[in-house]
């Protein structure tokens, strides 16, 4: 429960700084010589004067996109994830967007890797920032320009089917090696609409996303994800574990409706 | 006014008529008597990029000394192999060779491969040991496959679960098995991520081979099992589908868990992302891909495998004074097709000559229309007018499109009829290849 | 005054629907009106072989930025018309025939006005009608056949 509240708090003092403050960003960047979110006021208000280490965040997505619907990023940390030393915090954003959240995904040392990857919507062609906090307090970050196309040859059906929603899908491995990572697939039938939307009668179609993502090994949280409506429909999370010994695993996503999705997995431990 | 629009006709007119090569002294180029070049291009790849640009370099500027490096002594088309899979085409009708170029054109064309590029002396290294200096290199080397990206899918596996994405015995492969399927089999197509070779591509194979299976195997199904929630001209195909077909073909999408990460191909079996095993008896997996090898060699692409070009020009943004055209480029939003190949060969070749010349280029223009049979009069249609503005290339606005849903058949049958042409125009205008009408 | 009724024609043919006779009367028409210029052309364009022809002529004085791109374009028409547009298929030729007639075609196509078109009218609103007139021109001028002898 407090991780969700932290998350909303956080979040709160993004939207009140972050848009207004982007347009001057570019200018002063340049003129510092230093990356252009380093100066958005809500990055340094999360940073509070620290300074991130620069590439210590990989952030593996395609440089050219040609649907920015859907585009698979991943960002990693090495760590050693240990109760002493690990990432407790990864925050996504993608500047260029209406709202620049993308995501905020809370570990423990039960993740056993501080790996995540998903399906993002980019609005246009721009920067797409990680920021990382370490048990320890320090900051790291990475960043990756992106450009969106909009190919010729992919005309892509607006249509969402949605007899489904709600369906889940999971893979865990089918054995994992006590205390080794071994990575957890899930995805969820949603259309994530981002409020952003008119019907055909010109009716702005209201906000409904999946908010909330959360993964327990019996009673041990694994890792907790905030979603922001910029995750691409149809919310993709790939994330790891590492757990000691056999359980069974909770997945549950949560509506922002409060509807809630709950699927469970045994976990077998050799 | 009227004054001199006729004059701006008349000396369009006159510079039609005098053919290509007059424009360019006009603009300054330098067109040498007595035979002394105007400067050595070399081109790699015979495909629809190479062969246009070495017709073009020539047609725009004939003292150009042009030598087009191509292993095969013919050239198969990638578009119309899906006719020749579902049984409406033979074969030979995909071949051109390169008897026009040499002998109407004076291309000097190499039947090697090109191994290696040596940028700081400008040398381009063949097999057979020798070595080819350019003033300019030209790169249209189609794409690799990426052997190893999907699970077990590797050259071996191509041997039992055929890709047939490159043109050659890959494709007649296929079209044994499906020659060989028993009627009631399932035929499963593997369809990659964004960005690979000619998107609606595995769309229209699926049609072709449903078209025969109707005729020959009518029990049999086809089942999509793809790595993007979307595709090119998706509506169309899926009309055209229920249209000739009923519900012989599914399509699966990577939400629905169409993402295969595994292949076998001793059992002809795909395992999707969360676990979903399919078992084919006729398996074609169209894997991830990324440019042609020597387009590596010559360090022009970038980690997506795709090389990064200035887009007035093709010029490689990372090797001066080499371009690089076709699939192998990232220019999206231009699809990687053989019509782009061609289309991009042309204003490439203009930005050539123009650069040995010293000269400005004119602003660039690029065109596009891919048509994909989905019966064999069933015909859809995506097309697309280019432009560079504000350094990157885009669509020009309120250009393009695709071929309208709920046409009728006239209208179906008539675009079928076209991209027939189309097949006729532009392996005339690219190889000189004459079809019979 | 007939290049004026060719154009109008463009614009009532889809009023008209009756395409397969028109256009046929309105070639004779056209080759008449422009056979000045044509001839003009024709001696300049009537080589023994296109490639020739590539080198044998004297450029026009001056070529502007324009012209050099209505050739461009012109080369990329190639892909579905045949090389200079000479290749007659399902596909219709372009080299050779009369201005107006492709002027108002190609302007008809780009308002929407031609009836059954397909990719053309997607095509045509990628250029300028200044374009469009350029590129009808530059086809016009070119010879039917680029060699005499040749099956094309």
């Amino acid at each position: 429960m407090q991780s969700i509240i932290h998350f909303s708090r956080v979040s709160r003092l993004l939207a009140t700084f972050l848009v207004g403050l982007l347009h001057s960003v570019h200018t002063v960047a340049a003129q510092q010589g230093r990356p252009a979110w380093e100066r958005v006021e809500a990055i340094q208000t999360l940073l509070n004067g620290a300074v991130p280490r620069p590439e210590a965040v990989r952030l593996d997505l395609p440089s050219v996109t040609q649907d920015g619907s859907s585009v698979l990023v991943t960002a990693e940390i090495d760590s050693p994830m240990t109760p002493d030393n690990h990432v407790e915090e990864l925050y996504l954003f993608a500047l260029g967007n209406p709202s620049p959240e993308l995501a905020e995904i809370r570990f423990t040392p039960l993740a056993g890797r501080a790996s995540v990857s998903t399906r993002i919507r980019l609005d246009r062609s721009q920067t797409v920032v990680a920021l990382a906090r370490t048990s320890g307090g320090d900051w790291l970050s990475g960043s990756r320009d992106v450009r969106v196309t909009v190919s010729g040859c992919l005309s892509r059906d607006a249509t969402y089917q949605a007899d489904d929603v709600m369906q889940t899908r999971v893979r865990v491995p089918p054995r994992f090696k006590a205390g080794q990572a071994s990575d957890i697939r899930t995805l969820i039938n949603h259309p994530m609409e981002t409020g952003l939307r008119k019907d055909a009668a010109g009716q702005p179609i209201p906000e409904q996303i999946i908010e909330l993502f959360q993964a327990r090994l019996d009673d041990a949280p694994v890792l907790t994800v905030r979603l922001h409506r910029a995750i691409a429909a149809n919310p993709y999370l790939v994330f790891h574990m590492a757990p000691e010994q056999s359980g069974e695993l909770t997945l549950s996503w949560e509506e922002d409706t409060g509807e809630t999705t709950v699927t469970t997995a045994e976990i077998r431990v050799d | 006014m009227i004054k001199d629009a006729m004059n701006r006709r008349q000396s369009l007119k006159l510079m039609g008529a005098a053919g290509l090569g007059t424009m360019l002294s006009a603009s300054g180029l330098p067109v040498f008597a007595g035979g002394a070049s105007a400067g050595r291009v070399v081109i790699v790849g015979g495909g629809f990029g190479g062969a246009t640009a070495a017709k073009y370099l020539k047609r725009l500027s004939p003292s150009l000394d042009v030598t087009l490096v191509e292993p095969q002594p013919r050239y198969i088309t990638c578009p119309f192999t899906n006719l020749y899979l579902g049984g409406i085409r033979t074969f030979e009708t995909l071949w051109h060779d390169f008897t026009e170029l040499r002998e109407k054109y004076g291309v000097r064309v190499v039947h090697e491969l090109a191994e290696d590029v040596d940028v700081d002396r400008r040398r381009l290294k063949l097999a057979g040991g020798e070595d080819v200096s350019w003033d300019r290199l030209l790169l249209s080397p189609g794409i690799d496959l990426r052997w190893g990206a999907l699970e077990g899918y590797d050259e071996a596996a191509a041997e039992k679960a055929p890709h047939a994405w490159k043109p050659g015995e890959q494709s007649r492969l296929l079209r044994r098995q499906l020659e060989a399927m028993e009627d009631g089999g399932t035929f499963i197509l593997v369809a990659p991520d964004n960005p690979f070779r000619c998107p609606p591509g595995p769309y229209e194979r699926v049609s072709m081979v449903a078209n025969y299976f109707k005729n020959h195997k009518p029990h049999s199904k086809i089942l999509i099992l793809d790595a993007k929630d979307g595709f090119s001209k998706q509506g169309l195909f899926m009309e055209g589908w229920r249209e000739h077909y009923g519900d012989m073909i599914e399509w699966v999408g990577r939400s629905n868990d169409g993402g295969v990460m595994r292949v076998d191909a001793d059992t002809l079996e795909v395992e999707t992302e969360f676990g979903t095993v399919h078992k084919a008896a006729v398996l074609n997996v169209v894997p991830p891909q990324k440019a042609g090898f020597i387009a590596d060699r010559a360090g022009v692409i970038d980690a997506s495998g795709w090389a990064p070009i200035h887009a007035r020009s093709f010029e490689s943004q990372l090797v001066e004074g080499i371009y690089v055209i076709g699939d192998a480029t990232q220019a999206a939003p231009m699809p990687k097709s053989g019509f782009v190949a061609s289309t991009q060969a042309k204003v490439t070749a203009r930005a050539i000559i123009a650069d040995l010349g010293g000269d400005t280029p004119p602003e660039p223009s690029w065109v596009n229309t891919c048509y994909s049979l989905i019966a064999p009069e069933w015909g859809i249609s995506i097309a697309g007018v280019y432009e560079v503005h504000d350094g990157l290339i885009r669509e020009v606005p309120g250009s393009g499109g695709v071929s309208p849903m709920e046409a009728d058949r006239s209208f179906r049958r008539k675009e079928a009829e076209y991209a027939r042409a189309w097949y006729a125009a532009i392996t005339q205008d690219v190889w000189g290849t004459r079809f019979a009408f | 005054m007939r290049l004026a009724q060719m154009i109008k024609w463009g614009a009532s043919m889809q009023q008209s629907r009756k395409r397969y006779i028109i256009p046929v009367g309105l070639l004779v028409a056209g080759l008449c009106l422009s056979a000045g210029v044509m001839i003009a052309g024709m001696t300049l364009a009537e080589p023994e072989n296109e490639y020739e022809a590539v080198i044998g002529e004297a450029a026009p004085e001056g070529a502007t930025p324009f012209e050099q791109r209505i050739q461009m374009i012109a080369m990329s028409c190639a892909a579905c018309h045949g090389t200079d547009g000479r290749l007659q298929t399902a596909i219709p030729l372009l080299a050779a025939q009369p201005a107006a007639v492709m002027r108002a075609q190609l302007l008809a196509f780009k308002q929407d006005q031609m009836p059954d078109a397909t990719v053309m009218p997607r095509l045509a609103k990628g250029y300028t009608d200044e374009e469009l007139e350029a590129l009808a021109d530059y086809f016009s001028a070119l010879s039917r056949k680029a060699n005499p002898g040749s099956a094309l």
